[in-house]
């Protein structure tokens, strides 16, 4: 079983989404995958080197990782009540 | 050896699986329960990792915090009305199973490391990174915060 190609593999998925997607949520939730095999790397090298740093800097990873979900989250709520859009693309375009 | 083998071989399949499915989907709904499904799932494969504290951190944090937030959110906007087809979620299911392979079929190259610092969780977390684990404790108190008067204020406006 080799755990890094998993961690690449959700990596890839989550830039699929960041690419292809363009609902807010949705692009939020490929951050998510992204972010989970980033730190799946820290408790399968933990795991493997019989360490518990890793799991650690795992845990202090995904604190901050939960908190930049829900300011996400939040923002996207207001966004979406002030101007009724949750497309990002068109969200870009009011910048012009 | 041979029980443990295929129960992270289904695994494996059920976090690629779910990622896949978080993406794949149109709904939202179901995007943010599969999404929910593979932190599940994680999590359990942490906990066949030998790692229970990362274990029990992602299956409260992931699944309790992360996953209601997404939920909430997707409740607060409008939905897009989209629906995925079966035959679609079938051939979503054969791309995630194939996409699953390399990871299974992969030979484990992360073993050569045997440097291992010896530290415990409770070691690492406070006598290394105490005033990491502090000053994130505080974040997170700003952030709820934070999003708490943000939403009072977006709520009052309105």
């Amino acid at each position: 079983m080799d755990y890094i190609i998993l961690s690449v593999t959700l990596l890839a998925i989550g830039m699929y989404g960041l690419v292809t997607k363009h609902d807010l949520i949705k692009v939020l939730i490929s951050i998510e995958l992204i972010t989970a095999g980033a730190s799946m790397n820290f408790v399968v090298f933990a795991s493997l080197m019989n360490d518990s740093l890793g799991q650690t800097f795992m845990i202090l990873a995904f604190s901050v990782d939960s908190c930049v979900t829900a300011v996400a989250l939040a923002l996207a709520v207001i966004v979406y009540r002030k101007l009724k859009i949750i497309d990002v693309t068109e969200l870009s375009e009011l910048k012009e | 050896m041979m029980h443990n083998m295929l129960l992270e071989t289904v695994l494996v399949v059920g976090v690629v699986a779910s990622a896949f499915f978080a993406m794949y989907l149109e709904e939202t709904v179901y995007a943010v329960l599969s999404l929910t499904t593979m932190f599940i799932v994680l999590s359990a494969l942490y906990f066949s990792l030998n790692a229970p504290f990362a274990a029990v951190f992602q299956l409260a944090i992931a699944t309790g915090t992360i996953a209601v937030f997404f939920l909430a959110g997707e409740m607060l906007t409008k939905k897009t009305g989209a629906t995925t087809s079966l035959k679609k979620k079938l051939l979503g299911l054969a791309a995630s199973i194939l996409l699953s392979i390399p990871c299974i079929i992969g030979t484990e190259q992360t073993k050569t490391f045997t440097r291992s610092t010896g530290f415990s969780i409770s070691t690492a977390l406070w006598e290394l990174r105490a005033v990491d684990a502090i000053a994130q404790g505080l974040v997170i108190l700003t952030v709820a915060l934070g999003i708490v008067f943000l939403l009072k204020e977006e709520r009052r406006r309105s």
